[in-house]
Formats: structure tokens, sequence, C-alpha cells
């Protein structure tokens, strides 16, 4: 009997193995530097003070999106219509600062709304999910459609602008440092803080083995629900990065980053089947998808190639990811 | 009064009766032992007792009072713990986290600290016989089978519930982690706790158990004290009464087999979940692979097949080395294989039946464009030699029962014959009609000079079919039984012994 339960010897590379499990987001903070280095070499100012605060400036609302992913594919879902919610919190804030006045008092309760919107949205995404049982990935397209749908009803033409306070603030210095900087850091403590959740470590369980998390007595349900909920909540914090750095309101300027934000989840070392991953990865993700694009601006390439120079960069960077951490296994 | 009672439980999955009348009583201070053959509907009780399904009909009481659980969560408010046979792991989670994942300590946060003490007083139950690498922090995933099955076992235990379960705790331990494991339950017995306990074994019941309740085919059959039975008397109740005796199969084997040729040779093949497993397969013989479920059996078939292919050994078709590296091969070489899983190994969904049919076929013959009409007649003879009953050839698959879309996936091997049809437990969950055309077709075949290896989880069919039965323990074959040896009892015995 126990001569079937020895388990194969273990090889060389432990001590990798081990690091990438604990932190598998090491191929991508790899590819990451290397993208530093290149975008460095092509355009020494990239890699400024001026050039990472750009930098984060205008990928910080992708950044936070793949962390509202990622707590949705922590559980083994998916959620399509995470774009679609950065659109409706965008064009709901917009228009309603722009209604109360455009001063301060307006910014806050416009960003309270903008919250209470993207709440709502994930808390309909996990029930048609997870009460419901439909299909994460076709659910959620389908709410996306409703939800891009709303955002047009609510701002059909883009263009209304966001008053110059938030705009402003978001795009300006507090003691000598940038704004998003601040912003960046606030990012980091929160995902910190989340990750000592019950919260996460449920989803993880349930995205491991829902059957299994079922049988050991955890409310399966509610844990998807709540994984929802918290994506929309993190997409309205990045509906109001891209406000910030747009200064108005467009019914569609969330749609492209969806599949972005999944891309970025998935080079961030988390697994689409759920139960394994880190926030930390996703956010590193977002920023290699953001760094091909600007070292396919740096190195030149003619506009007309520059998609599918980036589209294979981005293939590159996968399968960069997926040899490391493969390799670090065997 | 007792602490649990289950009274009349049935549960139904479809076509299939998994539990008919499903009765249980549970003193505190007790070890109660459940046995009964594979698919008897043991598992089926606990997990209807543990709140994980729901029964169709029947009572639960506890201390007397009639209770209805709709989920895991309602029975451990009402103090029931289970380890479940199939393990409940969280795989990339560490295994503290495992151990106390419904009731991980803290608020809203996780208490590391305290999560990891906690944990440490149950591995440390275990002290010594955990074996390397077993830690707090160690992920699952990294854990020997044994290891997670000790896992699973703490988490059991750390429920604290007074009515605690173990379906098949022991399967994948070691002699050592076995009787830490039995003085944890002597001790909780003591408490005055009740547990319920699934094993194969005999020693182990005998060692441990105070009450045993047999199951048989989805009905309770008796309940007995241990000091006052023996091991032969609670085989003959799990075989049934009227068959306990030496009752011998109902097919002899055939004069000529003796002399009949060598199609399949195996020698000496490993794999996961088998090793050295060797036998001489003749032509139109049927050979039977028994023993309790999961010892390898499905395992050995698939590797022929070459849908898992073996780590070392010798195979060979027909005098010729077979090299089992896909599917696709060993079809070239005139392999069948059918699988009992339908969906995962047979049915192509959703598509008519002419396409369910023909795929073999279309392999073998390297058929890239084909008219419907002749495929349908290649088709018919097959479906009409198993009695398939279906309304036309474009319906879709799924329209049918199991036992006909199972009839429709076998039809598929036969428009042209294969050499060697592997048959791995091809009757789950079809009805008995049809487990009998299929049965009349499989010894049809191997009168017409196939060469058969059917696996099946029930043992009547083993015996009233194969002409020799190898029985499985732990991955290797511990017995051929052969002749007039092909008893119900001797097979209960080779299969319950302690590896």
């Amino acid at each position: 009997m126990s001569d079937i339960a020895i388990a194969p010897p273990k090889t060389a590379g432990h001590g990798l193995k081990r690091a990438i499990e604990r932190f598998p987001f090491l191929p991508a903070l790899l590819i990451l530097v290397v993208l530093l280095v290149l975008n460095g070499l092509y355009q020494p100012r990239s890699v400024s003070l001026v050039g990472i605060t750009g930098l984060v400036k205008t990928y910080l609302a992708l950044m936070l999106l793949a962390v509202a992913q990622t707590y949705v594919v922590y559980a083994g879902d998916i959620d399509l219509s995470a774009g679609a919610i950065v659109s409706l919190v965008n064009v709901s804030i917009i228009t309603a600062m722009d209604a109360l006045g455009g001063g301060t008092s307006a910014v806050l309760l416009g960003l309270g709304l903008g919250l209470l919107v993207g709440l709502a949205c994930g808390i309909v995404n996990g029930i048609v999910v997870a009460a419901l049982r439909l299909q994460a990935i076709v659910a959620t397209f389908a709410t996306s459609i409703f939800f891009t749908g709303l955002a047009l009803y609510v701002l059909p033409v883009a263009g209304t602008p966001a008053p110059t306070a938030f705009w402003r603030t978001y795009g300006g210095r507090i003691l000598d440092i940038p704004f998003v900087m601040y912003a960046a850091v606030l990012l980091a403590v929160l995902l910190l803080v989340l990750a000592r959740t019950q919260l996460t470590t449920r989803l993880l369980a349930v995205g491991d083995d829902q059957q299994a998390a079922y049988q050991s007595g955890l409310p399966v349900t509610r844990i998807r629900i709540t994984g929802y909920a918290l994506a929309g909540l993190f997409a309205a914090l990045a509906a109001f990065c891209i406000t910030g750095d747009t200064a108005s309101g467009d019914p569609l300027v969330g749609g492209k980053m969806t599949l972005n934000s999944v891309a970025a989840v998935v080079l961030g070392g988390t697994a689409l089947a759920g139960g394994f991953g880190t926030v930390t990865g996703s956010v590193i993700g977002a920023l290699i998808i953001g760094l091909i694009g600007s070292l396919v601006f740096f190195v030149g390439t003619p506009s007309e190639w520059q998609n599918l120079v980036q589209g294979v960069a981005i293939l590159v960077a996968l399968m960069v990811g997926i040899l490391v951490s493969r390799g670090a296994r065997r | 009064m007792a602490r649990l009672v289950a009274k009349a439980v049935s549960k139904t999955y479809g076509a299939t009766k998994a539990l008919r009348r499903g009765d249980l009583e549970v003193e505190a201070g007790e070890v109660h032992v459940l046995i009964g053959s594979n698919g008897s509907g043991k598992s089926t009780l606990c997990k209807i007792v543990a709140g994980s399904v729901r029964p169709d009909s029947g009572e639960l009481l506890l201390d007397g009072k009639p209770v209805t659980i709709n989920d895991p969560q309602e029975a451990k408010t009402y103090g029931i713990g289970i380890f479940y046979q199939e393990l409940s792991l969280a795989a990339h989670r560490t295994v503290a986290e495992n151990i106390l994942l419904s009731n991980l300590p803290g608020g809203v946060f996780v208490d590391r600290k305290q999560l990891v003490a906690t944990a440490s007083r149950y591995i440390a139950l275990f002290d010594g016989v955990t074996g390397e690498g077993f830690s707090a922090g160690a992920t699952v995933e990294a854990l020997r089978p044994d290891q997670r099955q000790l896992v699973e076992i703490m988490k059991a235990l750390s429920t604290e519930a007074p009515i605690l379960i173990f379906d098949e705790p022991t399967s994948a331990l070691d002699r050592a982690q076995v009787d830490r494991f039995f003085d944890i339950l002597r001790r909780l017995k003591a408490e005055g706790r009740s547990i319920v306990f699934i094993s194969h074994r005999m020693d182990e019941i005998f060692a441990l158990g105070d009450r045993v309740t047999v199951i048989r085919d989805g009905e309770t059959v008796a309940t007995k004290r241990i000091d006052e039975t023996d091991a032969a008397e609670v085989i003959r109740l799990m075989v049934g009464g009227e068959s306990a005796g030496m009752e011998t199969a109902a097919r002899a084997p055939a004069a000529n087999k003796a002399a009949a040729q060598t199609v399949l040779s195996v020698g000496n093949l490993s794999g996961v979940g088998f090793h050295n497993v060797s036998f001489d397969l003749a032509a139109g013989e049927i050979l039977g692979l028994g023993g309790l479920h999961g010892q390898g059996q499905s395992a050995v078939l698939r590797a022929l097949f070459g849908a898992s292919p073996p780590s070392s050994g010798s195979v060979s078709l027909k005098g010729e080395p077979l090299d089992a590296n896909s599917p696709r091969a060993t079809i070239k070489r005139g392999v069948a294989y059918v699988s009992g899983d339908r969906r995962r190994d047979g049915v192509i969904a959703g598509r008519p039946i002419l396409e369910n049919v023909t795929p073999i076929h279309a392999l073998k013959q390297r058929l890239a464009l084909a008219a419907p009409s002749s495929l349908r007649d290649r088709a018919k003879p097959a479906l009409e030699a198993l009695r398939t009953k279906f309304a036309g050839f474009g319906h879709p698959i799924s329209s049918l029962s199991g036992g006909n879309q199972q009839k429709i996936v076998i039809a598929r091997w036969l428009i042209d014959r294969p050499d060697v049809l592997l048959l791995d437990d091809p009757t789950k969950g079809i009805d008995l009609s049809a487990k009998t055309d299929l049965f009349q077709l499989i010894r049809k075949l191997a009168a017409e000079g196939m060469a058969i290896v059917l696996y099946s989880s029930e043992d009547a069919e083993l015996l009233g079919n194969a002409d020799r039965i190898l029985v499985f323990n732990g991955g290797g074959v511990t017995r051929e039984l052969t002749g007039a040896d092909r008893t119900a009892f001797n097979l209960y015995q080779a299969a319950y012994e302690a590896a």
C-alpha cells in the first residue's frame, strides 16, 4: 500500500520553484525590469521621475481594473463587464458633478455616487453568475452590454468636461510629489490589507475547488457575489483615474480595457481557472502592457505596424512568463 | 436514546438509485462501522447526514429530534463533521488554511498567528508520522496522497463536532499513521463522541469498531455488535444471504481456451496508480479485473489504450510490441476502449447519433469525405447487434437514455472489429435491461474470438462473465481467481484483505 504513495524524487531548482510558488509574479517582475531597461535604452527620459509618473498616471486605471478582475478570477470566475462598469461610473460621476455645480463638494458627492454605482454593478454580476448560476463568461458579457447601454443613456455623446478641481488634483502635485504617486502608494497599502482578509482566502478556496469549498461548509454563493462586488468597487476606482486622466466623460471609454485587464491578470501569473495568484502580479501585468505600448512607440515602429508589434510583444511576454514558471516547476 | 438516527433515507440520481433505504443508528461514545461493497450507498448516506447531499425521502433525528440539514454549513451547526473520501481540500492553500478553512480565526482579517497555532494542535496529534515536508505552512499541492489524507482527517477533527464521520479515511495511510489515527479515535470515543467509520479493511473494522452496519444494494441489511460477529458473517451479509455459499460463476470457461492464440501480452506494466501488472489474454477470452474501486484497474486499462502512457513494462499485441503512447496509435492497431464515464470518454454531447457512432470508423478508414447514407449502412448492423433503440440517426445523442447512449458508444467500436476490447466499468449508471443486452453482446463477441478485458465495480458482472479474474489491491494484482474459485466469497475476501 505504502509503496504507491512515495513521491517522485525532488529535482534541482527546488529553491526557485519554492520562490515562484510563494511569489507567482516573479516571472512578470523579470519581464517588467527588462521592459524598463529597454524603454530606458530607447528613450532615456522614460525612466526618469517624470517618465515614470506619466506611465503611472496613464496606466493606474488599468492597474486598478486588473486588480478588480483578479478578485473575480481568484474564485474561478471572470468579469467581462469590468470595462463597461468603468464607462458607466465615468459618465455617472461626470454627469453628477456637472449637475451639482462642479465644486469640491460636488466632486466628493460624485465620487461617492461612483463607488455606489460600481458596487451595484458588481452585485448584479455576482447575483447573475453565482446565484442564478449562469456561465460567468457569457453572463458578464451580457451585463457589459447592459451597463454600456445605461452609460449611453446617461451620457449619449462623449465630451462633458470634468470639473477643473478634479483633474487638476489628479494631474497635480502635493508637497512637490505627484498626486498619482500617493494614489499608487495607497493602492499598495490597500492591496496588502486586502490580502490578509478572510475574503481573499475564501475566494481562493472557492476557486481552487468549488465543490470542496461547499463541502467544507463555506457559503460559496455569497463568497462569489462578494468577489464580484469587490471587483465593482475597484472598477469604480479605475473609472476615477480614467476620468482624472482624460478629464471628460465618454460612455465607451472603458470598453477596450476589459480584455487588457484579463491579459494583465494572466501576465501576472494568476491562474484563470482560479485558486492561485496575486494582485501584485496583476498590477505588474498592467504595467507590462503599458510599457509594451510605449516601447513600441519609442522604437519608432511605423504607426500602421504598431498594433501588430504590440500583439506579438504581449504574446512573447506571456510565453516567457509561462516558460520561466514551467522551467522552475520541473 | 441514539444520538444520530437516519430512517429510510433514499437518494436517486437520474436513473441510478444511489440509496434505496438507508438506516443508521449511532450512539454516543461508540465507533460505528459502515460497510458495503462498491456503490452500495455508504458514501451517499454519509453525505446526506453531512448535508452535502439532500435526500429524496426519509428522516434524520438528532438526539431524538427530527432535523432537516440543507447544506454542510448547517450540518456543522448541528455538530456533524465529516472526512470526505474524495477529500475536500484546496490544493493551493496551506495545510493550516485547509484544516481551518470554514472557521478561519480572526474577524475581517485572518489571524495568521492564531491560525498556525490552532492548526498546529491538530498537526501535533500526528507528530512523528506525518512524513517529510509536512508543516502548517506547506501547500497541499506539494503533499503526498497519504499526507493529504492526514490533512483531511485533521480538518474533520478540527470541527470538534460530537458526531464525526470518516468515509474511508485510511486508504492511503501507512501502518504507523493508521495506528496513530486509531489511538485518536479511541480517545474521542472515550470523550463520548460518536464516530461513523467506513473502511474496507476487515482487520481495521474488528480492531476499532463497536457495532457494524452492513449496506447492500442501497439498503441497510443488518446492524451487529462487533464482538458478536466475525469477518465471514459480515462478508456473507454484504454478498447477500442466498448467494453466501460457494455458488459458482454462471459461465464456465470454454474448453478450447488453453489452445487459443495469445492476443495481448502485458509484462510488468507500471504507471501512475499501478505497478508490475502482468497477464496474457487469449483470443475469445474475457479477463475480469476485480477488487475495490480505484485499486488501479482503470489506470491499467487507460494505460493500455494509450490515454495515460505507462512508465515501464511491455505490451505486445498479436506478438508485436504495442507502443501505447496515444489512443490514436492504439486504435489503429486494433484496440478499443469503452469507459463507464460516458461524458468524459464516450459521448460527443449535443451531436447527432450518426456522428457519435462513426468517428472510429472514420479514423480507421481515413475517411475524409463520406456520404451519410453509406455511413448509416455501416452503422446499422452494429447498432442492431446491441438492440439499440433510437428514433433516427439525425437525433442528438443526448435524447437517449444512459443505457442507449452507452450502446451507441460501444457500437462505434464494432463497425470495424477490434482485436482487443477494453471495458472500463462500462455499465456505470445504466439500467438493468441495457446491462443484459450489453453482456450478451460481450459474450457473443468473445465467442467470435475477440479478446476482452472487463473491469467492473459490480462483482456480480465479473462473476457472471469473466473466464478469469485478477483481483487488484493497492495498484497491484494480489490474486488470480480461475475455474471454480470464481465465487463471490473468494472475490470479496481477496478484495478486502489488507494489502
